[in-house]
Formats: C-alpha cells, structure tokens, sequence
C-alpha cells in the first residue's frame, strides 16, 4: 500500500524543515531504516528514516524547499501503485520575506510565522536580504511599465543576454521608455563593450549564469572563462540556515549583552600527571570533563552566573544546564548536558563524550541544543594562548578555554617549568559585577589546581 | 672574466630560442652547448626519428598500394641509405640553427657548463676552461635516456640514440617499454618488415591517452603492422650474445636480433654544480620551477625536460621563450597551461587538453562528439578511412576542452584543436566555422555537429 512520508518534527521549537537532499531516487527500494533525505533547521542538518519499506515512489518537496512539519514529501509503496496527485513543491516558489523575518527574531526557538504552504530557502543572490540584494540581471517582459507594454523589447532583451550584460541600467527610448534593439547596442557601444576581448565560452558561461561582463574588474587582455568564473565565484550567495542562526544570535547577544572580561591562569600541572595516572589505571578522562565538573560545582556556589536578565528581571535557574561549544565544518553547536550538577565525573565524561560524537555525525536533535544556562567553547586543542567568547543568548556568562602550554612559573623564588592553561570568563555586566566574575573564575581555577578534590572525585 | 646578461645552458629545442629570444630583447646572450646545436630533439630525437619513419611510412604505403591502383609490390628499401639521409636532414638543420644564433649576435661556447656561484658559470672543454659571468641563467639541459642496471652492455642492446645510430636494420626487435618512443620506433620498424615484440609493464601501451584512442592504436598496430604487445608483463632474465638478445616474459623466452629499451628518460643535471647555485633537485632528480620558469634561485630559469612535466620540445620551445622574456622584461608571463602532445606511430595520434577519464576524475560533466574519417569523404579519396576525431567539451557552456585525433595527419590536425581550446571557443563556433572540402580537417567540424546533436554526415544518436 502507499504510505505518505511526512517532514518530522525533530524538536519541539521547529515547526518547518527544510529538505537538503534526497538519499534515495524514484525508483529506489526502501528498507526500514534507510535514511530517506536530509533536513536542516536552524541548528543543524539531520538525516531522516524511513518507517516503511517498499519502493520510494514519487518525491513531491524537491530539494532545497522548506515545508511546515508534517507536510507529505513523498511516497513510498509497491512499484505500480497509484499515488495521490499532489502538486511538487520546488525551492523556485520562493517567498524572500520570511528569511528577512527570521534573520529579525529574538531566538530561534519561535520561528517566523509560516504564511500559506511553502516556505523555500532562497538561494540565488536575487533572493538576498539586506545590504546585498541585487536586481535581477534580465527583467522579465512581463513587468509592464504602462498597460500592454514591456520594459523592454524580445530583441532587445535576446541581445542583452546573449551579451551577457545587464540590462537594467539602460534607458529606453522605445514607447512608453521601452528598450529598444538600438538603445542596447547604443548602451554597449558607450561602455566600450566592442572594445572587450571576451572569448567565445567566456561569453557563453557569463550569459548563462547572469554575470555581467560589463561589471568585471579592470585589467588588460581578454576575459577569459578563468575571469567569468572568478566573478562567479565572488557572486554573493545565501548562507546556510544554521550559519544565518550563528549571525543572527551572535549579533544579537553581542550588540545587546554588555560584555567584560576576565582571566586566569590556571596551573594544570598536578591535574594533567593525575589525569595521566588515572588512564594507566584504566579510567581515560579528557582536561574538557575535568573543567565541566569545576565548572558545574563553582555555578551551583555562585548562582548568579547561572541567571538570565532580560534588563529588567533575572531568572534564577534552578538545574545547570551545561552547554559544550563543538567545531564542526559547518559551523559550530552547542550540545547540552542537563542536570549537570547531578552528574559525577564518570557520568560527565560520558554525556560530554556522547553527544560531541551525535555532534561530528550530524546526528544531534534540536532538543538536545537548547535550554543551557552557561556555556563552555574549549579551543585547548587549536594551540592558542587565550580568546574571549561571545556568551551564548539566554545565558549571563561563558567560560573560553585555551591550551595547556608549558610556561615559567615562579613557585616560591624559583622559576619551574609548568602547565599553564587560560581560562577567560565572558559575563554579562548587567548582573555579574567584577567581583564576582572574579571570584567565580577563581573557584573554577582553585578546583583544578586542588589535586586532593580529583582525588575524591575520580 | 666576460659577462652576459643571459646564459642558456643547452642547445636543445628550449635553450636555443630562449636565447635568440633574449638576443631580440636586446640581452647579450651566451649559449653553451656541450655536444651538437639542436639537442636531442634535432640530432637523436624528434627529426632523425621522423626522417626514417617518413621512409618506412612510404614503404609500407607501397607495399599495399594495390588498391590504389599502383603496382609498386616489388618496392625495396636501403636502410643505409635512410640513415644517410636523415643524417643529411640533421645537418642541415643544425647548420640553420647555427646560422641563427650567430645572425641574433648569440655568442655560443663549446663546453660543459658548471655553476661556481649564482652568477659565475666555468666552461669545460677539450680546449681548456672560461670563467663567463651571468645576471640572469636559462637551465635547459634536457633529459637522457635511462638504461637501468638489469640490462646488459651489449651492442644488440640500445637506447633511442644508439638506435638512430644504426646502419642496418633487424631482422626482429624487441622493444622494451610501450610509452611514445617505443610504440614509434616499434612502427617504424613493423612498416619495414621487421618482426617486432612490445613488452609493457603497465595494463596498456601509451597510458596517458584516451582510452577509445588507445584501443584504436593497439588495435591498428597489432592488426595492421602485425606487431606483437604484451602489457602487464616485465622482460625478465635479459642475455645478449653475438647471435640474440633474449629475455623471459609472462614464462615465454622472447629472442630477437635487437633490444630497444624505451623506458623513459632522465634529467641532466650531474655536471652543473647545482649546489654552488643554491639549487636542489627534488626527489625525481628535476629541478623545480614556479609558473613564471624560475627557479629557487630568482635569477636562475629553468625550463624543459630538466624541469620534469610533458618531455616534449615544443612546451620546452614555448617554456624557453616564456623564460627569455621574464628574465629580459619587465613583464612577466606564465608557462602556456595547454599543451598539444603529438605520436608519430602508424596511426598518428594528436591530443590536446582534457580527456574523458580526466573528466570523470574532475567529476567535470561534459559532452563528446566523435567523428570517424571513414565518413569523411577526403579520408576515403586518399585511402586513409581508419581512426577520427574527438571533442570534449563542457556540458553547460559547450566551451571545449579537449580534443584527441587518430588517424592520417592527427599529428597537424591537432594544430587546429589546440587554436581553439585556447581561444575558448564552444562547439557551436568550431561548427559555424567554414572548412575547406574536401580536407581532413573537416573531422573537426563534423564531430562538433555530433556533440551538439546535429551532425550532416552521419546519423544523430536519438537523444535519451
């Protein structure tokens, strides 16, 4: 029988998805299990299973469109079955707005509101919002400047394209102010087009993918298809949902959160010979379990930290709740551990180690990206000396981790070589006072450095 | 201590137009050649060798030449006298290119050059040595054939150069080694009688080609000139004496009259004194080079066969010039990217730019079009209707991008391809444009109507 296949809900704030990409083709035989295609939301891209087996019939959401959840896209059933008739829903039936409408919203746990049925993910720079919208190279004939007639004449706008120029620039002295032929040869005779050396496929390739020759950069000799593809490639291009989401909550946290800053340096000599001994006996920890457990202990001392603030009222958070920055090629997510002061150093180790790996496979559930009170970005394995982090939206502080780099320390009047790792507490000013962004980093940094806690703990 | 403001070092097909090149550009020049004017490619390569196969090719025409209503069954030839000639052809042209470089005010020094610093080169020869000093240097001492270890000295056992050397011809030949120079002197030979075996360690002979031209070749030289090819075999236990040279291959005990070792060649690099230069070669013995021709060094050039890449003398010619003018001016100009390779077996084969394999490799997609001379009515008129013609071009744009001929004249036919993959032309252009008829290069025209789906002289595969 034919099963309809719907966008899942993959977390409770998505109420759209967008399809990236089919896995399986019409035709294709299905299993249960088989991931079927691949969404993204606004943090991350996900592969979907399939429920039925059979063979995948029809695909009406083509790739790249966005569809409310639910939505049927596609079908699944025993070849030769009838299927519904649905119309196919393609990344073409754009709407620009709603980007624009969610690049604006506070968070991306309320979506922008979905009017009618589709949604699409624009991707051509026509599409673009903001500073880098662009016209259409070729308006179509069908936009008239007075009733019944064209902005520009079917020969005029076959020799603009077949020039590969734009043609919006060109004033028309047709009726009404329409392009006329002439006005197009009159436009590339004045901007020295004849005067261009353009090879034959350079030509070609510009014309087909709306580059405007006219608008390429100075230089002698001829344009070549090298040229054209430059051009192309330095063509404005819509970033990715979840690279929007990153710019748009980035920006917002930092523009509105008054941020300051505090470091220290913590002696992790003691902790890494421990951390050492530890796996000769058979327990591997990594230097990340050991900070998550100072960390989880110092917030439940200093709640404060782990409040939120809109400007005018703070919300205590009862549970810590600890958001783990993981580097990936995309972009970066922030998987969460709940209930983190509950956990051992055992457990820790292994819901960190869990969730970095659901991370790096692409597999990670929006539910298990939100909801953090305090964040810690990890960049010890990049070799830098320190850096400050942006604190993560809803959150009041986050702990930014640099490497453990053998350093001159004074221990009593000698100077000793030892691991020294920085620790920078970005807090957010409007609740967190200097002090106490001291003091907390100095608890983080004290736990660390005492080796009889470890001890106890591991 | 004389001192120049460009040395060439080496005479081949590179270092003898970079420096006239440098000379136009109002350089003073010093050329230094340690053997003849003309390097390998005049004296023990590209000309010799062409020289003798426009000979055998001829013959062999003749000798089948019954059905062009000819009777010149009885034809014969006198190698001797082939030899003799192409070395008149050689002479020739190495007098011309003397005349050339002392016409551009080219001073040029009989000797071995070797670098004593950046700037000071000695000049070794029977007569003594010259301390010359150089501003800018053009290394283009070429490449030599290998003759690895496992090979017996023996005079049944030769490289190309000592081959070109022969009086005679063999009886039967062994060629070892199935790249360019084997499979063309494996030609020549086959089209004078001779019983030739090819034994290629590599899955086919001429493994850089095509893969449909590759078939055609191998097809063409087993069916038509009888020639025997063993690939994916090594000669093993190789032993000349005064009767034979024989060798193992696949089990089998091959005898032959003569050995021709055909497996590639090396840089010369031993006598420079690179390290007195500040320079190294890397780990293939070739000196390294940026797209500009210059070395680690920045007054120092290289280009050509020392330098690695195609081994062909028209890209060390064109790198020679690219190198006189970066060194002379003050504009600086790249190494061309699009180089023609051209085979002088029995079919020729000319190729240009990318291949279909390449293109599945780029994950490039594209479209081909593919015209046989058997429909070509020229081909047919002069008795040549075996191999054809093939575009690659893009399939978006139509911009071609490669080009293989095989067959009568592929080795000229290429001349046009190349013009237009550097010109960028797309495949619609290449077939509005108007070529002579009847001539061969009309295949050109006629595979770009096959790629757009529109050719006059053969039947459009229905489109899926």
């Amino acid at each position: 029988m034919v099963r309809a296949i719907t966008m899942p809900k993959l977390g409770q704030s998505e109420e759209v998805g967008t399809l990236v990409r089919w896995r399986k083709r019409v035709g294709d035989t299905v299993a249960k299990g088989d991931i079927l295609f691949e969404i993204e939301t606004d943090k991350a891209i996900l592969e979907v299973e399939s429920f039925f087996e059979g063979t995948l019939l029809k695909t009406v959401v083509q790739e790249g469109a966005t569809v409310p959840i639910n939505t049927t896209v596609g079908f699944v059933g025993d070849p030769g079955e009838a299927i519904p008739e649905m119309a196919a829903v393609s990344p073409e039936f754009r709407k620009p707005e709603p980007l624009a409408a969610s690049m604006q919203g506070a968070r991306p746990a309320t979506p922008p509101p979905t009017r009618g049925m589709i949604e699409a993910r624009p991707e051509q720079p026509a599409a673009l919002v903001g500073a880098v919208r662009e016209p259409p190279l070729h308006p179509t004939p069908s936009a008239p400047v007075a009733p019944g007639v064209f902005r520009i004449s079917p020969r005029a706008a076959k020799l603009a394209r077949e020039s590969a120029i734009n043609s919006a620039p060109i004033v028309g002295t047709g009726p009404f102010g329409r392009i006329v032929e002439r006005d197009v040869k009159n436009y590339l005779d004045s901007k020295g087009y004849y005067q261009l050396h353009i090879t034959p496929a350079a030509k070609r390739l510009a014309a087909k993918e709306g580059v405007d020759v006219l608008s390429l950069d100075g230089g002698h000799g001829r344009i070549t298809v090298t040229r054209v593809e430059r051009a192309i490639s330095e063509k404005p291009q819509t970033m990715s949902r979840m690279r929007q989401t990153i710019a748009s909550r980035l920006t917002e946290s930092f523009t509105t959160t008054p941020h300051f800053f505090v470091t220290v340096a913590v002696d992790m000599t003691d902790l890494v010979s421990f951390r050492i001994e530890l796996k000769a006996q058979g327990a591997s920890y990594t230097v990340t379990d050991f900070i998550l457990k100072a960390v989880a202990l110092s917030l439940v001392e200093f709640p404060i930290v782990n409040s939120t603030t809109d400007g005018r009222n703070i919300r205590w958070h009862g549970k810590v709740h600890l958001g783990l920055a993981v580097n990936l090629d995309q972009g970066l997510v922030v998987p969460v551990i709940r209930d983190a002061e509950e956990l051992s150093l055992a457990e820790l180790h292994d819901a960190a180690t869990e969730l970095i790996a659901k991370a790096r496979a692409g597999k990670l559930t929006p539910d298990e990206m939100g909801g953090s009170t305090f964040t810690i970005s990890n960049m010890g394995m990049m070799d830098i000396e320190n850096f400050t982090a942006i604190i993560n939206p809803g959150e009041s502080a986050i702990l930014a981790v640099s490497s453990t780099l053998k350093q001159p320390a004074v221990m009593g009047d000698q100077i000793v070589v030892r691991d020294i790792m920085k620790m920078t507490l970005s807090s957010d000013h409007r609740i967190i006072d200097g002090a106490t962004a001291a003091r907390f980093a100095n608890a983080i940094k004290q736990k660390l450095e005492e080796i009889s806690l470890w001890k106890r703990l591991a | 201590m004389e001192t120049f403001g460009v040395v060439v070092i080496g005479a081949g097909p590179g270092g003898y137009p970079a420096a006239i090149r440098a000379a136009q550009l109002g350089a003073s020049v010093a050329l230094v050649e340690r053997e003849f004017l003309g390097g390998t490619c005049l004296n023990y390569g590209c000309i010799p060798s062409k020289a003798l196969i426009h000979t055998s090719d001829l013959y062999a025409q003749m000798k089948s030449s019954a059905s062009l209503g000819l009777k010149a069954e009885s034809a014969s030839f006198d190698y001797s006298a082939m030899a003799e000639r192409k070395d008149q052809v050689v002479r020739s042209l190495r007098n011309g290119v003397r005349q050339l470089l002392a016409g551009n005010g080219v001073k040029v020094f009989d000797g071995t050059a070797s670098f004593e610093s950046r700037k000071r080169i000695v000049v070794n020869s029977s007569a003594g040595s010259t301390v010359i000093g150089a501003e800018k240097t053009i290394i283009a001492t070429g490449a030599t054939s290998s003759m690895p270890g496992f090979l017996p000295r023996h005079a049944r056992v030769v490289e190309s150069r000592a081959f070109l050397d022969l009086k005679s011809a063999p009886g039967s030949a062994l060629v070892l080694g199935g790249g360019v120079i084997g499979c063309e002197f494996a030609c020549m030979l086959a089209q004078l009688g001779v019983r030739v075996t090819i034994v290629e360690i590599l899955e086919d002979i001429v493994a850089f080609l095509d893969a449909d031209v590759r078939r055609e070749l191998r097809r063409q030289m087993e069916k038509t000139l009888g020639i025997r090819i063993l690939t994916g075999m090594s000669l093993e236990s190789i032993t000349a004496d005064e009767h034979a040279v024989r060798g193992t291959a696949g089990g089998e005990t091959l005898e032959a009259d003569l050995l021709l070792a055909a497996l590639g060649r090396k840089p010369v690099t031993a006598e420079l004194g690179l390290e007195n230069a500040g320079l190294k070669t890397n780990q293939h013995g070739f000196i390294e080079v940026d797209e500009y021709g210059v070395t680690q060094v920045s007054t120092i050039y290289a280009i050509g066969d020392v330098t690695g890449g195609p081994q062909l003398a028209h890209a060390a010619t064109s790198q020679g010039l690219v190198a006189a003018e970066n060194a002379c001016t003050r504009q600086r100009r790249k190494n061309e990217k699009l180089i023609p390779y051209c085979v002088f077996t029995s079919p020729e084969v000319g190729t240009v730019g990318l291949t279909e394999q390449d293109a599945v490799k780029q994950g490039r997609e594209v479209k081909t079009g593919k015209f046989n001379f058997g429909a070509l009515g020229k081909a047919l008129a002069i008795g040549h209707p075996s191999g054809f013609v093939k575009w690659i071009a893009d399939a978006k744009t139509e911009q071609l991008l490669g080009a293989q001929a095989i067959g009568i004249q592929a080795t000229d036919l290429i001349a046009e391809a190349t013009t237009a993959i550097r010109a960028e032309l797309t495949a619609t252009e290449l077939a509005q444009t108007i070529h002579c008829h009847p001539t061969l290069s009309e295949a050109w025209m006629e595979a770009a109507d096959v790629l757009l789906g529109e050719p006059i002289h053969t039947i459009a595969r229905k489109r899926g």
